[in-house]
């Protein structure tokens, strides 16, 4: 050993930030499990005190309430209340997802429209919509729009004569038959048309000729959805008026529309903003390369500035998503049958609060986690793959 | 290598202490386990009564929006036929009826305001079922008001009986008994119902005025008082003759303190007696010097024979003169009726004195 070389004393424990790192990070550790283990006692002392019921067998009880527009009657339990207050949940977000993120894209690109009139109108629709309180937006869209706007029952519109639109619900003309074999049609039918767009791109891929995804998938999905028709036999009914309410078609509670219109559009306003963002984020060479390959306005949107936005624009339009299947939540203040609904009556018939909003609170938990982790998955699979 | 060996050993060092500090840590709430545990069993012998002597107020669970029966004033005090119940209860155990604390309450919240010791009593229009006596832990006590629920239509629908509602949409107030009744009765009669509930009856007002709903199911009691204060006019609206469901409403008390229960049982009580006995706010004085013995001990007044003065004590840990204070700052239980019920139209009916034929009836004060 040189003796130019000068030898670091060794550092002492306390000194060493490797060493205090860690004492650090385990101190707080400790301390936040310890808190937890305090306010865990606290609550199980409580409860204890308070006589709070804490079990689940509430759920197997006799449910003693009915919900419009289906065959949950009094006698069935608790549980089964739930679930169904759990598939009108993810039915009112998906609807609502697709409506507001196809709005939303729309809005946005309005907002970078050159022309004067239609970016003032997007711009506008998205500063006053965005700027509304939830509830306020859906109270008022509930009692001035569904509740005034619409007509009595006995005075209901009738346009075509094909829907049947007064404040008791909106009737569509819809298929006769299983709804389930219906969902499975389409869902089929969609399936094949997403594998043969994917077989068109590997084709274009090799090839080097246009793809055409689009339109191949939409003639499969077409022809499989005709075809099941015409075998299966499906059949239109049309609404009408019968009693105090009406028969035949599809028939959308009151409720349900004003909440789904009120989400999509609150929802949409922000996702407006998303798109906007996104588009303007994409590096402006790639539009000057666009134009310098003679692309059409449209094909260079379509096929150089969109995938590119949307690659930006997809995990906060995911967050929106979440955002809009929490906010679905605020149904219960118009008697929307969803799950924060079906938790607040259960609780006024009988069953225990506290474990029915815990229930209550793990079921949007896990909806919510298993959206976020789907969102994840398409977000590194589409994440750009940098070096 | 030595390097390793030290981190390790340093690890090795702070996991020790910390294990030493997790331990503490847990030992830390259980001792404060055991101390809550304790408190709480001194508190549970020591009663509600104890606590509520003690902090001078009642803290009584109620609305603020039912006609007749509670309204919350601009003033912050509230009005009707429960808050009464409420001064009853003060003025029984502290001698001060306007030593409550009235907690508006939603219909989804009431139990558990009870259970968490958030109010002493509840007195919100609450109907008495086994489920909620068993799953809520709440005990029930003396019904004050005798209630079932009916329907009411607009007059000019045309019914003139819940058996004409073929395919009607029923609106309901959300989190009640009512819920469960209006769609039995709707299976019961084969009417195919549709029974939409509302977060608040403000909200179902606004629907059954724009036309949503073709009936307003409630307790006849409150559809009275709904139908008194309807902003197109009483006649506008008019409740059907039948009656479909039993209501007993009456106050609640949580379970496992009896001595509270009683206390607040006798409250009620109190009242009722003081209307067989003729005795109401404005005569209660002279009734004072009655040489009637059962008012005598009814009032707590001593009663003076040539051995001495003596003084009932039923013994429920009351001040002896609470029936007393009860009548003259709240009154008997048909002045509270009338007070707050008659000017809604509401007749006397099961509500009535056993004497008349009622079901009101207190059992001796001896």
């Amino acid at each position: 050993m040189s003796p130019l070389v000068r030898v670091p004393a060794k550092t002492p424990l306390w000194r060493d930030v490797r060493v205090l790192k860690w004492v650090f990070q385990l101190a707080v550790l400790g301390l936040f499990l310890g808190i937890i283990a305090w306010l865990y006692n606290n609550y199980q002392v409580n409860i204890a005190k308070s006589k709070i019921p804490t079990g689940l067998e509430f759920l197997d009880n006799p449910a003693s309430f009915t919900m419009p527009g289906n065959d949950f009657n009094q006698s069935s339990p608790v549980w089964s209340a739930f679930v169904q207050g759990f598939y009108n949940t993810l039915r009112i977000s998906i609807v609502g997802t697709i409506l507001a993120i196809s709005l939303g894209t729309l809005v946005g690109m309005a907002r970078l429209s050159k022309n004067f009139l239609v970016r003032m109108v997007a711009g506008a629709y998205v500063e006053v919509i965005r700027n509304l309180p939830l509830l306020v937006l859906l109270t008022f869209m509930n009692l001035a729009v569904v509740l005034q706007t619409f007509p009595r029952i006995e005075d209901a519109w009738k346009p075509l004569d094909l829907f049947v639109v007064s404040n008791r619900g909106i009737a569509i003309p819809w298929f006769e038959g299983s709804g389930t074999i219906l969902l499975s049609v389409l869902a089929g039918a969609l399936l094949l048309a997403v594998v043969i767009a994917w077989i068109r791109g590997k084709y274009s891929d090799r090839t080097g000729k246009p793809a055409r995804g689009l339109l191949y998938g939409a003639v499969a999905f077409i022809v499989v959805t005709l075809g099941a028709w015409l075998t299966l036999g499906y059949q239109w009914t049309l609404p009408f008026v019968e009693d105090r309410g009406t028969l035949g078609g599809l028939r959308l509670d009151p409720s349900f529309f004003a909440l789904l219109v009120t989400l999509v559009i609150y929802t949409s306003s922000h996702i407006a903003e998303i798109v906007r963002g996104s588009i303007l984020a994409v590096p402006k060479g790639q539009g000057e390369a666009a134009d310098a390959l003679a692309l059409s306005g449209p094909k260079k949107m379509r096929l150089v500035i969109l995938p590119q936005a949307f690659r930006i624009a997809l995990p906060a339009i995911g967050n929106q998503s979440l955002n809009l299947l929490k906010n679905s939540s605020l149904g219960a203040a118009i008697s929307y049958f969803e799950l924060t609904q079906i938790a607040q009556i259960t609780v006024g018939n009988g069953s225990p609060a506290v474990p029915a909003f815990t229930l209550t609170l793990l079921v949007y938990l896990s909806i919510s986690l298993a959206t976020s982790i789907v969102i994840n998955v398409f977000n590194r699979r589409l994440a750009l793959v940098e070096r | 290598m030595k390097k390793t060996v030290g981190i390790m050993a340093a690890f090795a060092a702070v996991s020790l202490v910390l294990s030493g500090c997790a331990a503490s840590t847990d030992a830390e709430p259980a001792e404060t386990v055991a101390e809550t545990a304790t408190e709480t069993a001194t508190a549970d012998t020591g009663s509600i009564l104890a606590a509520v002597q003690e902090a001078g107020v009642v803290r009584c669970g109620t609305r603020d929006a039912l006609p007749g029966f509670a309204v919350l004033q601009e003033d912050g005090s509230h009005v009707g036929f429960d808050s009464d119940f409420c001064r009853a209860i003060a003025a029984a155990v502290l001698g001060d009826a306007e030593a409550v604390e009235m907690v508006d309450l939603e219909t989804a919240d009431r139990f558990t305001a009870l259970q968490s010791g958030s109010i002493d009593v509840l007195v919100r229009n609450t109907t008495w079922t086994a489920s909620r006596d068993g799953g809520e832990a709440a005990t029930f006590i003396q019904t004050n008001f005798y209630d079932g629920q009916g329907m009411m239509v607009e007059t000019a629908s045309g019914y003139d009986s819940v058996s004409d509602m073929n395919g009607a949409v029923v609106c309901v107030a959300k989190g009640t008994t009512t819920e469960g009744n209006a769609a039995l009765e709707s299976s019961r009669l084969g009417l195919g119902w549709e029974v939409r509930p509302f977060d608040d009856t403000d909200l179902l007002q606004e629907a059954f005025l724009a036309g949503q709903c073709d009936g307003w199911s409630s307790d006849v009691s409150q559809l009275t008082g709904f139908r008194s204060a309807y902003p197109d006019g009483a006649d506008s609206l008019v409740i059907l003759p039948e009656v479909f469901s039993k209501e007993p409403l009456g106050p609640a008390v949580l379970d496992g303190d009896t001595e509270w229960a009683q206390v607040v049982n006798w409250a009620i009580l109190a009242t009722i007696q003081a209307e067989e006995f003729g005795i109401t706010s404005a005569n209660v004085d002279s009734f004072l010097t009655s040489e009637d013995v059962t008012i005598q001990r009814f009032l707590g007044v001593e009663i003076t024979t040539d051995e001495g003065s003596a003084v009932l004590d039923p013994g429920l840990g009351l001040p002896t003169d609470f029936a007393y204070q009860i009548v003259s700052q709240v009154g008997n239980y048909g002045e509270i009726f009338e007070r707050h019920l008659s000017p809604l139209g509401l007749e006397r009916g099961v509500n009535a004195l056993w004497t008349d034929g009622g079901l009101m009836y207190a059992p001796p004060f001896r």
